[in-house]
């Protein structure tokens, strides 16, 4: 009788044993998929709250000249103007030294135990970001989205618009939305700094929307502050994303349920990107000698 | 040993030894030999048996592996599968549909069940009669068989049983209950039994329709969440993976085999590849054992990675080794079934080389879908000018034709005259034949023979036609060197014959190394090469047409470079210099140090027109004719392809064009010179050797040879070399020679060792390829890297040594050549039979033919012809931003399905559509559109008919046409006379064949450009765009509904409403309205658009051209019609049809009248951006574009004073656009204008000053 016994839970142990081993090497497998996928799609190992997250707050100051508001005329729409009787250009709006409608993000950089934060799938939130139109206007000019999360545009003028955002590797579309028509509900499906969207009917019309992958972003007031709020501890590179000025970088590093205050400073020389740079490999100049031979 | 016995036989004992000898067979033992052998014996079977099973059966190890790899990887995918599967279960949209099913479902229950019972009760009823009714209508039938087959007399009796077996009655237990199941017994006869039968059977049948009716609706709901199951789950359901597991467990480990085309080809390759038609997306990493790396095992289990190919290419049909190579029999080792040995004639192509199995059945096509490497193959043989020295089948289709329809034409007016003389012959016969029928079919056939005749003149007039177009339609790789006196600056020509790399990296002209003594191959052999240098720029020097060009005033730089980066010269040109930092197209040349080479002049006029030749070349008498010849026959010195194309002495087909692609982008001149002065702007003034040898009349015919020598004419225009045959070798087959026929010459041993010719050290082998380079692959490669490194070592006269010269290649370059090269294996060396060869006769004939068109004008610079295809232009930066996308030139997926073929024939012959009146509803449907139209020349614009009534030709207009005195004497033949042409007289620039605009979307700033196409090309574009979008050929229009007022009114509500912006973008013809617009007039719409198209557009243009400006969801869907998707003004209320078809309907049948009340009610189109440039916008309103205005009232005598008057205006130097302020001296209004176009109207979003 003792014998028996012992062999049934030999058995059992032997059982468990090789359960658990067919476990663990089925997991392990999972892992080596993962790694090879988290750098590309929003894919990413969940990430749970520890409670020891920080902030990031401060302010995006500006120096330099800041070149003045244009106006913009919207004769050509009368239901323009009944919403927005000053219409003036806002790519960029400075304050006091202070700089709004920057794009303020944690680009890479690790937690305090060394995990990519990049390699993270953050949840995302079920609450939808608005893009208002309003006197031909998009409010807000710039936005923050994660990947995934629902984009609701709506339109409070008494014309039609179309809402037009051109991505790079996300689904383009371009969608008519006339006046009191139900909101468009879209949401951009991978991260990308950043999808311009534009009215083809009101060309003055424009928006940017940073797609990210993670909450980790924030973009600044009129009085260029801004807050990222739910930081892991660790140190990252966060980016400042400007319409006109581009994307620079800073480290910056926050401890555990710290706030760390981290102010960011953008040039009136920054100028343009990178790309369109590239034309001016060779600036015209007046013609050097025509008679030359 | 025994003691031997003493016996009395002494002698026979002595005779014996004393100790016999040791016998080895008795005495030694065979233990270990017999020990030896049996363990050589069984180990010989154990290896046979081994063999047998393992050895000669390798795949069964592969075979399991793969079942084991694939298991884990079904298991592990099971998890996330059925998760996906969970989450759209749980997902609202499938519980309502779920429950809608269910619902249905209970609802149809009670009927259903009710119906059942009565079905069953039936059944039972059914069950008794059937029996008892056959057996009887059995016995019966075989009665009234006996009746027809017996005598008459018998007849009468067997009726009467027929009758009896009627009336006799049989008993039946015929259920009455449909409860209790109760029977009655019952007795019937024949009829009541047939009777009873029937009536229970229509019954059933009825009962059977209804219950399919009642339980319809829950059947359908059901489906409908079963496929929304389906279209939201992504990959397979938990279902499907387990029905692969299960087939796992049963897999059958035997050879997988595929036998085609009668045995031909026998693959097994599936034996091993076991993954390649698996369902799922199988790639290495699904493969990969934990924790070790990717194995070739992992990467041979993959499923193929085009599933589309796979369709089209049936595996079943086409085997393995027929595209990829390799050997589909051998199973025992890797190494033979992929055929990697020098004597098996298909090995596998390398991964990168994979396309090249495509080639030999794919050979006639110019793009294939899906092979992009071979495809850019294709490209660069004929871009980079390989096909000026080798002759490709299919790839000089213009010459082909011609020497083809020449030798036509020849053999059938040989028929001509001999069927003229058969006819003559037999009327002579007929008059002298003794037999009348005779005499009348003699007679007969001398008609006949005549109306042959008149066929074949038709014919052979058809054919000369054909020669015309095609002598138009012939291009050379290179630009005509007969210009070069006029072109170039001559110090120039001697440092670019040495080094064209060096000063335009990347230029098409490959670095003749013999010319370069720099050059490491020609150091040993070519102590002359500066000689020959000068010899050969001598030649071309003093073989060049000589004279005056317009002088041109310098124009403005800053305009210019805005005309070159908006007009789309970036999709073939680039600027920049070195190759890393040229952006733009590599169609044709880098223009950054254009200024260091070229007149000034000479680039104006080239801008203005480059089709504008400088004398006409007549291929019957050899030489380039002069003014003189012209005039010696009184005709106008006036050469085009507009009718002015014979030759005044002999009436031979001209060659009246430069035989270039770079069609003409229809710029006044003024810009042409802009366009020009920035040009000139970017180069840095470099200062070349003194080259005064070039006029040394002494080295003339010493470059004549070598011009001969090394094949320059073959890509460019040098006069006494026009027909010139080519130096290279033909490559139509050139992947099939076998490979002791490729000239390794002293590197054999290298190959086979796998050394590195280049640094004498061995190859690295990784990735299981081989360090080896004895096969074809190699050789191509090696030779591509250093055309004459197959010299190397030799000792050869420097006239033997290879000619080919060194190409600009990069090696992403040079892995497609190489593809292509393996892939041209010819109709003998293809791996299949010749019956597999693509060879389509219908409409995938004229999508074939296109892309020769398309490719050969560079039309995917600009345009996105194939889906998923980008343009040059979309990836350049200045089309990038939204603003730059909206700039693009249209997309042509659809283009044959969006376009009337008419007007797009008219349309491709002139893009400005400019001939006739502006207005296109009163432009007559001329068949042959507009040859005859833009014959005449209409620079004077688009503005109504007055231009273009008035004759341009001869005598009146002479001043306007191209001018050259005539005083030098032809030269004719090679070098026969020591000066070239005299044309010293200056010329005017000739009238532009177009209007200075587009001829649809008017508000692009990139320019539709006239290509000059003939009408062959014309037929074969349009034929293409049509087969591409599966349209019928002839286009016959179908007719519109007209509308009626009332439906006119409410169409006219809908696009003037505040809700339907249309008028917002699109064009409207006022100018006021039109300065901001960014989409076409629909006054076009009605000749241009198919109606079918245009409605599908409307829904949803997203889906037509992705990206467009134009908006989707303009419509809603309303039960079987389309209603406007927005606040509709309440006339609609009555309204009942399809709202997109209205407005379809009334764009279609647009008149002027009505668009004018349109334009009336709408606010003014809004497509610009901020207002800087509010005064500037009021002071140029009145034009869309700057030219038309201008242009107007220009006369040809007119035209010209206007020119000079502008060339005269003297300019201030135009600042940087950004800070500083344009500021311009000129009066015209075009500087108005100009400040609008490029200067404050537009700004770019982010600042940048393009």
């Amino acid at each position: 009788m003792p014998f028996k016994q012992v062999r049934r839970i030999l058995v059992l142990m032997l059982a468990v044993a090789m359960l658990s081993f067919m476990l663990a090497c089925g997991d392990s497998d999972d892992e080596d998929e993962v790694a090879e996928d988290a750098s590309t799609g929003t894919a990413g190992t969940p990430y749970k709250p520890s409670g020891n997250e920080g902030s990031i707050t401060g302010a995006v100051n500006f120096t330099g000249e800041a070149p003045a508001p244009k106006p913009i005329s919207m004769d050509a729409d009368a239901a323009c103007a009944q919403n927005n009787p000053n219409p003036q250009t806002e790519d960029v709006v400075v304050k006091d030294g202070k700089l709004a409608n920057v794009l303020v993000y944690i680009k890479d950089g690790k937690t305090a135990d060394g995990k990519s934060i990049t390699g993270f799938a953050f949840d995302i939130p079920a609450t939808e970001v608005t893009l208002d139109q309003k006197g031909c206007h998009y409010v807000p000019h710039v936005l923050g989205i994660m990947a995934g999360q629902k984009l609701k545009v709506t339109n409070s003028d008494p014309t039609a618009h179309n809402v037009h955002p051109s991505p790079k590797s996300n689904k383009e579309w371009n969608q008519s939305q006339p006046a009191g028509a139900q909101p468009i509900i879209q949401t951009f499906t991978r991260a990308e700094v950043v999808v311009p969207v534009k009215c083809n009917q009101h060309p003055w019309m424009k928006a940017n929307i940073g797609v990210l992958k993670h909450p980790l972003y924030s973009v600044s007031g009129e009085n260029g502050a801004f807050e990222i709020k739910g930081v892991p501890p660790g140190t990252y590179t966060v980016a400042t994303w400007h319409e006109r000025y581009g994307e620079k970088t800073q480290s910056v590093t926050v401890g555990a349920k710290e706030t760390k205050t981290q102010d960011f400073t953008v040039d009136a020389s920054a100028g343009k990107t990178a790309s369109l740079r590239l034309l001016e490999v060779m600036p015209a100049i007046e013609f050097p000698s025509a008679s030359k031979h | 040993m025994a003691e031997t016995p003493k016996t009395d036989t002494d002698a026979l004992a002595r005779r014996e030894p004393e100790t016999p000898a040791r016998d080895p067979i008795i005495s030694r033992s065979t233990s270990n030999i017999l020990l030896v052998c049996a363990l050589l014996l069984m180990a010989s079977l154990a290896w046979a048996l081994y063999d047998e099973a393992y050895g000669q059966r390798p795949w069964k190890g592969m075979q399991q592996e793969f079942v084991s790899r694939y298991n884990r990887y079904l298991k592990r995918l099971k998890r996330t599968g059925t998760q996906s599967e969970k989450d759209v279960k749980e997902s609202e949209a499938y519980k309502e549909l779920d429950l809608a099913a269910r619902d249905a479902e209970q609802a149809a229950a009670p009927r259903k069940k009710e119906i059942d019972n009565e079905i069953k009760f039936i059944d039972s009823q059914l069950a008794a009669v059937t029996d008892p009714f056959q057996n009887k209508r059995g016995r019966i039938t075989v009665i009234n068989y006996n009746v027809e087959t017996s005598d008459e007399s018998d007849k009468k009796e067997l009726r009467e049983d027929v009758e009896e077996e009627k009336r006799e009655r049989v008993e039946v237990k015929m259920p009455v209950d449909p409860n209790s199941g109760k029977t009655e017994d019952q007795k019937l006869n024949y009829t009541e039994l047939e009777q009873k039968y029937l009536t229970l059977k229509d019954r059933k049948a009825v009962l059977l329709t209804e219950r399919a009716e009642v339980s319809k609706e829950a059947d359908e709901l059901k489906k409908t969440r079963d496929t929304y199951l389906k279209d939201n789950v992504i990959g397979l359901s938990a279902e499907q993976i387990d029905r692969l597991i299960e087939r796992n467990d049963k897999f059958d480990y035997s050879l997988r085999q595929i036998n085609v085309n009668g045995d031909q080809i026998v693959d097994r390759c599936e034996t091993c590849h076991l993954g390649i038609r698996e369902p799922l997306e199988l790639k290495p990493i699904n493969f990969k054992r934990t924790g070790k790396k990717l194995d070739a095992n992992a990467r041979a289990f993959v499923s193929h990675p085009s599933k589309e190919l796979l369709q089209i290419h049936n595996p079943e049909r086409f085997g393995c080794s027929s595209c990829h190579g390799g050997n589909g029999r051998a199973t025992t080792s890797i190494v033979k079934g992929h055929g990697r040995h020098r004597f098996w004639l298909h090995p596998l192509h390398e991964r990168e080389n994979m396309e090249a199995g495509c080639q030999q059945c794919h050979s006639q096509d110019r793009v294939l879908q899906g092979a992009n490497v071979l495809t850019k193959g294709k490209d660069l043989f004929q871009e980079r000018g390989c096909v000026g020295c080798h002759r490709y089948e299919g790839f000089d289709r213009e010459t082909d034709g011609l020497a083809n329809s020449r030798q036509t034409v020849k053999q059938l007016e040989e028929q001509l005259a001999a069927n003229d003389r058969e006819a003559r012959q037999l009327d002579v016969e007929a008059g002298t034949v003794a037999d009348e029928t005779e005499a009348q079919a003699k007679l007969a056939r001398a008609v006949a023979l005549r109306v042959t005749n008149s066929q074949l003149e038709a014919r052979i007039e058809q054919l000369n036609v054909q020669a015309r177009y095609l002598m138009q339609d012939q291009k050379k790789v290179g630009p005509n060197l007969k210009d070069v006196r006029l072109k170039l600056r001559k110090e120039w020509i001697p440092a670019w014959l040495k080094d064209p790399q060096g000063f335009r990296p990347g230029t098409k002209m490959p670095t003749f190394w013999y010319l370069n003594p720099d050059h490491e191959l020609s150091k040993n052999i070519k102590q002359n090469a500066d000689t020959e240098r000068a010899a050969i720029a001598a030649y071309l020097w003093q073989s060049s047409f000589e004279g005056q060009l317009p002088k041109q005033e310098p124009g403005d730089a800053t305009h210019g470079k805005e005309l070159f980066e908006t007009k789309g010269c970036m999709a073939c040109h680039s600027i920049g210099e070195g190759v890393e930092n040229q952006v733009g197209g590599t169609f044709a040349a880098n223009l950054t140090r254009v200024g260091e080479k070229a007149d000034f002049n000479y680039i104006v006029r080239w801008i203005y027109n480059p089709r504008e030749r400088w004398a006409p070349y007549c291929p019957k008498e050899k030489r380039d004719l002069t003014r003189a010849d012209y005039e010696k026959n009184g005709k106008p010195y006036r050469f085009d392809t507009e009718g002015h194309s014979k030759c005044p002495n002999d009436g031979a087909e001209l060659q009246v064009q430069n035989m270039t692609v770079m069609p003409n982008f229809r710029l006044s001149e003024q810009e042409s010179r802009d366009i020009a002065t920035y040009l000139f702007s970017l180069g840095k003034g470099a200062q070349w050797p003194d080259a005064s040898f070039m006029d040394d009349p002494k080295l003339k015919d010493q470059g004549a040879f070598y011009i001969k020598q090394y094949g320059c004419a073959n890509c460019h225009e040098i006069r006494g070399f026009e027909d010139e045959q080519r130096i290279g070798k033909e490559l139509t087959a050139e992947g099939s020679t076998p490979i002791e026929r490729l000239d390794f010459a002293l590197l054999t041993h290298d190959a086979e060792k796998g050394i590195n010719p280049f640094t004498d050290k061995e190859y690295e082998a990784k990735d299981g390829k081989e360090a080896k380079w004895y096969n074809h692959k190699g050789f191509f490669e090696h030779k591509l890297e250093e055309p004459g490194i197959y010299d190397k070592g030799k000792e050869k006269e420097p006239r033997d040594h290879l000619r080919m010269p060194d190409p600009y290649l990069t090696p992403e370059w040079k892995n497609a050549l190489t593809t292509f090269l393996l892939g041209s294996v010819g109709v003998e060396g293809a791996n299949v039979p010749a019956s597999f060869f693509y060879q389509p006769s219908d409409r995938r004939k004229d999508i074939q033919d296109g892309w020769w068109v398309i490719k050969k004008y560079n039309c995917m610079g600009c345009h996105s012809v194939q889906v998923g295809q980008k343009s040059v232009l979309q990836e350049l930066p200045q089309y990038l931003t939204p603003e730059g996308k909206d700039q693009l030139p249209p997309a042509l997926m659809t283009e044959g399905a969006r376009v009337d073929p008419n007007w797009l024939l008219r349309f491709l012959t002139d893009p400005s559509l400019s001939n006739g009146s502006d207005d296109p509803t009163v432009r007559a449907h001329s068949g042959m559109a507009g040859r005859n139209n833009s014959g005449q020349p209409s620079g004077s614009g688009s503005s109504g008919g007055a231009t273009s009534s008035q004759p341009q030709q001869g005598g009146a207009a002479a001043s306007n046409q191209p001018q050259g005195d005539g005083g030098g004497e032809a030269a004719s033949g090679a070098g026969a006379s020591g000066a070239g042409q005299q044309n010293n007289e200056a010329r005017e620039m000739p009238p532009q064949p177009g209007a200075n605009k587009n001829g649809v979307r008017l508000y692009l700033k990139a320019r539709m450009p006239t290509f000059n196409f003939s009408p062959n090309e014309l037929r074969t574009l349009v034929r293409f765009f049509l087969a591409v979008s599966s349209q019928q050929e002839p286009f016959i229009k179908e007719p519109i509904n007209p509308l009626t007022d009332q439906e006119r009114n409410l169409a006219r509500q809908l696009f003037t409403s505040q809700q339907a912006p249309c008028l917002k973008c699109h064009l409207t013809g006022n100018p006021d309205h039109d300065k901001n617009a960014s989409a076409p007039n629909f006054l076009q719409a009605g000749e241009r658009l198919k109606p079918g198209w245009t409605f599908r557009w409307l829904l949803d243009p997203q889906k037509v051209i992705p990206g467009t400006a134009m908006p989707s969801e303009l419509f809603k869907r309303d039960g079987e019609r389309w209603v406007f998707n927005g606040e509709l003004p309440e006339s609609f209320n009555e309204y009942k049809g399809d709202h997109a078809d209205l407005l379809v309907r009334y764009m279609l049948q647009l008149t002027p009248a009505e668009q004018s009340r349109l334009a009336a009610g709408s606010p003014s189109a809004t497509g610009g951006t901020t207002t800087t440039g509010a005064t500037t916008n009021a002071a140029a309103q009145s034009s869309t574009h700057h030219s038309r205005p201008a242009r107007a009232k220009a006369t040809a005598t007119g035209r010209q004073k206007k020119y000079r008057q502008r060339a005269g205006l003297v300019r201030s130097p135009a600042g940087k656009r950004r800070g500083v302020a344009v500021v311009r001296a000129r009066g015209s209004r075009e500087s108005v204008v100009f400040a609008r176009q490029y200067g404050v109207g537009y700004s770019p979003p982010s600042g940048h000053s393009w």
